[in-house]
């Protein structure tokens, strides 16, 4: 029999059975469907982070005391919390040591109780220079950012978030006035605008003000959280990440990296940790997923053995009539597939369509910019597993009704 | 010539008891032969059938079809041989549901070398030929007892095959449509040369053969020709 007259022949088998048909592709089509979106969001999710992270600006270099804890039981982050000193700035600051470096911001941060009035806010203190409105693009909707004269005076101007505004001033106007933390007045030179919950960073429930306030009359503390470099270009990024990572260990007297205490991360690293955590998690939802294709095919072989049975009759007249036992396995064979493609298809078509609803109300619902991506590998992976299914699963059930005697089947009732 | 020649065919079934359904049974057909087997249930008839049919082994004993010892064949031969040189008439008739009459007919082309350009004419002559050729698109299920068996009958001629192996071909019909095919299948044999073998336990379905072997207990009890002879026209009485 040609393939073409077992296409036919089987394409006849499934339509006379439509509503059987049906129900046995539901099984993949939910399958497929899962996994379709799973990816598709894991790789929105994925671009959505990547954004904010290249938003940060391609040239931006962070140091972070301690080591990126590279297995489970490193606890160097913590030992070394401590590790960056204001003699580290001024090592770095040194052209002859990193020549690349446009410009450097320590960072503090501490929690702490705002008040006005009657009115207290628990906070986040952000301690830095006015790179930072630089990096996140931060332009106040009232008043302005300090300067660095502010922060060479350890001046007492501070930037408010839009919640710690609304908490702590109500209706009035907050520029000029003064907060209280800690006892101390500082004096609000700028209010930002909100900027939402989906971004990676928050400065609602900040108050931003010079580092060398911060540490002074703040948190008290002597060294940096975070040190924040600007290189001169994109393309230096990786000297001047090496130069900072030699300068650091000479400072600190560091002679084998191995025990460097601090992490010097760019923004391709940090893109590259993001991508790998998006990436997992995305596996492992596929994983979950395929529990349900693995369900779908048994579906598949139970339908198919119930058909064999049922069909005995016309399997042993077929034979009587010249089919060979090929003939009959690639009738079934191609049944089970067929089967599967097509709830693979459909699983395909109805994973991206409400992957894409969910972008657009992830876009409007949460006001981010979830871009929807086609998981084209996705498509392609789901296609030809699910035909696989059906090789698999239809195996066993066409070979049981390719070796059905003709007679035995004939006699069938 | 003879088209089927049997030596000493036996079959038995071992499924806890041996049950011996044939005792060595030796018989010849000649090529355009008319032969009626009958005999009680339990007689060996239809196993013989689905032995002379090629749809099962015997036991022991030699078959030789067209001259070929076909005990030897491999089920992919027989097969072949079954599509090319045997048209099956069932007593159930068989037919694929929810299938046209004209599909049906065209079933055995599909597993055949016949080029599939000319399956569609072969399919309708055939359907012509049992007198349905207002029927060739309707479904098995709106069709009578007696049409479906000029449809299975159509479909056993469409390969154009030397043998027809009809089992009880009339055991479901009421006896005006029982007249009918055994008509088609007298004129098969007459006109058209094709040899027949029917099995049958009704006399007025034997006696339409030339020739009528009978069988008690796997053996044969005698092997006679017909002497009056039912004419394709002649009353059919059940």
């Amino acid at each position: 029999m040609t393939i073409r007259h077992t296409f036919k022949t089987a394409l006849t088998g499934l339509t006379t059975n439509r509503s059987r048909s049906f129900l046995t592709i539901l099984g993949i089509v939910i399958g497929i469907t899962a996994i379709m979106l799973v990816i598709s969001l894991g790789s929105g999710a994925q671009a959505l982070i990547l954004g904010e992270v290249q938003g940060l600006g391609t040239n931006t270099i962070a140091i972070i005391p301690g080591q990126v804890s590279t297995s489970p039981s490193s606890s160097a982050a913590a030992l070394y919390s401590d590790s960056l000193k204001p003699a580290d700035v001024t090592a770095l600051l040194n052209k002859s040591n990193v020549p690349d470096l446009k410009s450097l911001m320590p960072v503090v941060i501490g929690a702490d109780a705002a008040s006005y009035g009657p009115n207290t806010y628990q906070v986040t203190v952000f301690g830095g220079t006015d790179l930072i409105a630089d990096i996140f693009n931060l332009v106040p909707a009232e008043g302005q950012f300090f300067d660095q004269s502010d922060v060479i005076s350890y001046s007492s101007a501070v930037v408010i978030g839009a919640d710690v505004a609304n908490y702590l001033f109500d209706n009035q106007d907050p520029i000029g006035q003064n907060v209280k933390i800690k006892g101390r007045n500082f004096r609000v030179a700028g209010v930002l605008p909100k900027s939402g919950g989906g971004s990676l960073f928050n400065f609602d429930s900040m108050v931003i003000m010079p580092y060398t306030t911060a540490m002074t009359y703040v948190t008290g503390q002597k060294y940096y959280n975070r040190l924040i470099i600007q290189a001169t270009s994109d393309k230096i990024v990786p000297v001047a990440a090496a130069d900072i990572k030699l300068t650091l260990e000479e400072s600190h007297n560091i002679t084998d990296p191995a025990k460097d205490d601090f992490t010097v991360e760019t923004q391709q690293t940090l893109a590259n940790t993001l991508g790998t955590i998006t990436s997992a998690l995305t596996y492992f939802l596929v994983a979950v997923a395929s529990i349900a294709l693995f369900v779908g095919g048994v579906g598949i072989m139970n339908i198919m053995l119930v058909a064999v049975t049922e069909r005995t009759k016309e399997i042993g007249l077929r034979k009587a009539l010249g089919a060979t036992d090929r003939d009959i396995l690639a009738q079934f064979l191609l049944e089970a597939i067929l089967l599967t493609a097509i709830g693979g298809i459909v699983g395909i078509l109805l994973g991206a369509g409400l992957a894409f609803g969910i972008s657009i109300g992830l876009s409007k619902g949460l006001g981010v910019n979830w871009q929807y991506v086609f998981p084209w590998g996705g498509a392609i992976l789901g296609l030809s597993v699910s035909a696989l299914i059906g090789l698999v699963f239809g195996g066993y059930p066409a070979r049981q009704a390719s070796k059905k005697s003709p007679i035995e089947a004939l006699r069938y009732e | 010539m003879n088209i089927i020649s049997v030596k000493n065919l036996r079959k038995s079934y071992h499924d806890g008891t041996d049950t011996i359904a044939l005792k060595s049974v030796s018989f010849d057909v000649r090529q355009g032969e008319f032969l009626a087997i009958m005999g009680p249930s339990g007689s060996g008839k239809s196993t013989l059938l689905h032995l002379l049919g090629l749809l099962d082994s015997p036991t022991s004993g030699s078959y030789r079809f067209n001259d070929k010892n076909v005990t030897s064949y491999s089920s992919d031969e027989l097969a072949l041989l079954r599509n090319r040189e045997i048209g099956f008439v069932f007593q159930m008739f068989n037919l694929l549901p929810r299938t046209s009459v004209l599909e049906n007919v065209k079933l055995p082309l599909y597993y055949s070398d016949i080029p599939e350009r000319e399956w569609e004419d072969r399919a309708r002559s055939a359907v012509e030929s049992v007198g349905l050729e207002h029927r060739m698109e309707h479904q098995q299920a709106e069709l009578s007892g007696g049409e479906k068996q000029r449809v299975a009958i159509a479909r056993a001629l469409v390969t154009d095959p030397g043998v027809i192996f009809a089992d009880e071909p009339t055991g479901n019909l009421d006896s005006k449509s029982g007249k009918n095919v055994m008509a088609i299948i007298q004129r098969l044999n007459e006109e058209h040369g094709k040899t027949i073998v029917l099995i049958t336990h009704e006399t007025a379905t034997a006696d339409h053969a030339e020739r009528i072997i009978r069988l008690i207990d796997g053996e044969i009890e005698s092997d006679a020709r017909v002497r009056n002879r039912l004419k394709p026209e002649d009353e059919f009485v059940k």
